[in-house]
């Protein structure tokens, strides 16, 4: 990994810690979240595993506020987030979505949206970092293939150098090489002091990839630990 | 009395006409039948009770003014029923058409181009707010969809720290644009594609062809001028409306608190 992705330097080591204090995400009358606890730490890849509808997705968007929680909150480095500019926040707490999102344009375009014309050295370097080669800069970001798609999002998120990634199962629709590409990708960023937070639904990637695990299920953390302890706590068909 | 029956005979006819497109829509199975015969019976009513209103107002400025607000009143609840789930619709539609259609009447009278008397007032105001109904209520619904459409590249631009106006630009032009396809095309293809209703109606009424294309090229010009204005308002109104707080999309209205 090619050091100058990695946060400005000064930056001290426990920037980009998310504390999430009693969350809950009210829709109607059904409760999405109900008084969700859990601490992402920097330098931690942290799985957020559980059954289909469970409000892993849900937890996720609270963290960068694309979904606004009816109750609790989010602390980032102590500050209730609320409290940060939302731009700021999301540049920190960067997201990748299940699907890859991708601009009109190049490449280039795509990685360089929003920024004041970063140097091409700096695209360089986040493309390396998402393990895809410099000359794909030019090229007609709709044509890439679906594992390349989300890799260049990935490298787009790490070019506003965030302290956290949030991922919603960034592989499900990625073939077993580009998996295994992301897999590693997410696993070397911890090493980069990020605070990794990765929503799977597959157990087994969450211990390939992930320090830990939570277990969500109905909203509520059921469990949090090891991924490969998470499985017997794993609800039985009729319990889900 | 000649006159009287060609009238009714002329209104026969026409009747045969809607007739015959209820039958067409019948056979193929399209099952707007109702909605041909409601549009049919309420222009009737409408415009018969229109003709009725003018004819009272004709020389009473404040008695058309009331009307005129009926008139807005009535295009804004229109176009805000063609938006679908906006918070305060009717409110964002009055402001957008009365932006459009004032803006237009205001330099047209203030500017001596008309006189202000209720024979110039009345037609003008309908023609300026019809078509900034249209152009809002197009603008608008065009802005829900491409935004329903492509919630998940402006939420990607959200998550890379964009505003949440700023994520949206590109559908409100979209959308803007979309909604002045029809004034723009029927401007542009005027007398080649289509000769339009004041043309037509000063025709029939037995006006000269140019005084006709006079009256037609006025009334083209205003439109274009409203209708931009009401569409740029509309996608503006609309957009705040699906924004919330915190830089967020919000597509689905919450219930009230
Ligand atoms: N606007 C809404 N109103 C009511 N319920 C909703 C709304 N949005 C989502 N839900 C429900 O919230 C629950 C949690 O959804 P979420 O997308 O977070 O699940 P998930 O754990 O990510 O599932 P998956 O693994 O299938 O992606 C689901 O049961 C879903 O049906
Ligand atoms: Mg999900």
């Amino acid at each position: 990994m090619n050091p100058t992705v990695r946060p400005q330097p000064g930056r001290s080591h426990d920037r980009g810690r998310l504390v999430v204090e009693d969350l809950s995400l009210e829709r109607g009358n059904r409760k999405l979240l109900d008084e969700v606890c859990a601490i992402f730490e920097p330098g931690v890849v942290t799985a957020i595993v559980g059954p289909s509808g469970a409000g892993k997705t849900r937890l996720l968007r609270c963290l960068n506020r694309l979904d606004e929680p009816t109750g609790g909150r989010v602390l980032l480095d102590g500050v209730d987030h609320r409290s940060i500019d939302p731009r700021q926040l999301r540049r920190r707490v960067g997201m990748i979505f299940q699907l890859p999102a991708v601009f009109a344009g190049d490449v280039r375009a795509n990685l360089s949206y929003g920024l004041n014309d970063p140097d091409e050295e700096e695209l360089v370097v986040a493309l390396d970092a998402a393990a895809l080669p410099a000359h794909l800069l030019g090229q007609e970001a709709s044509t890439l293939s679906v594992g390349q798609a989300q890799r260049m999002c990935i490298a787009r998120a790490l070019l506003r150098r965030p302290e956290c990634l949030l991922l919603d199962e960034p592989t499900a629709s990625l073939d077993r090489d580009a998996t295994t590409a992301v897999e590693q990708l997410v696993a070397s960023l911890a090493g980069q002091d990020l605070a990794v937070v990765m929503v799977t639904h597959d157990l087994l990637q969450a211990a390939r990839t992930a320090d830990r695990a939570l277990l969500l299920v109905a909203g509520r953390v059921a469990a949090v630990g090891p991924a490969d302890e998470i499985q017997a706590r794993w609800p039985t068909e009729s319990a889900s | 009395m000649a006159d009287g029956v060609r009238v009714v005979s002329r209104a026969v006819v026409a009747s045969a006409v809607v007739a015959l497109a209820v039958a067409a829509a019948r056979a193929r199975g399209l099952h707007i039948e109702r909605e041909l015969l409601v549009a049919a019976g309420r222009a009737l009513l409408q415009l018969g009770a229109v003709a009725l209103v003018v004819t009272a107002v004709f020389d009473q400025l404040g008695l058309s003014a009331l009307f005129l607000l009926v008139m807005l009143a009535a295009a804004s609840a229109s176009a805000a029923g063609r938006w679908g789930n906006v918070a305060r619709a009717r409110a964002r539609a009055l402001a957008a058409i009365g932006a459009g259609a004032g803006t237009v009447l205001a330099v047209v009278f203030a500017s001596g181009a008309f006189e202000l008397q209720p024979r110039f007032l009345i037609p003008l105001a309908g023609i300026v707010i019809g078509g900034s109904m249209t152009a809002t209520a197009l603008a608008g619904r065009r802005l829900g969809e491409e935004v329903g459409d492509h919630v998940g590249t402006i939420e990607a631009r959200l998550a890379l720290g964009i505003s949440a106006r700023q994520a949206l630009a590109p559908h409100i032009s979209r959308a803007a644009v979309t909604a002045l396809i029809p004034a723009i095309d029927q401007t542009k293809n005027v007398g080649l594609v289509t000769l339009p209703g004041a043309f037509v109606g000063m025709l029939l009424g037995g006006a000269s062809p140019i005084e006709a294309a006079q009256v037609q090229l006025t009334v083209l010009f205003l439109l274009l001028g409203a209708e931009s204005i009401a569409a740029i308002v509309a996608t503006h109104l609309v957009a705040n409306a699906l924004i919330a707080p915190g830089e967020r999309i919000e597509l689905e209205t919450q219930p009230p608190l």
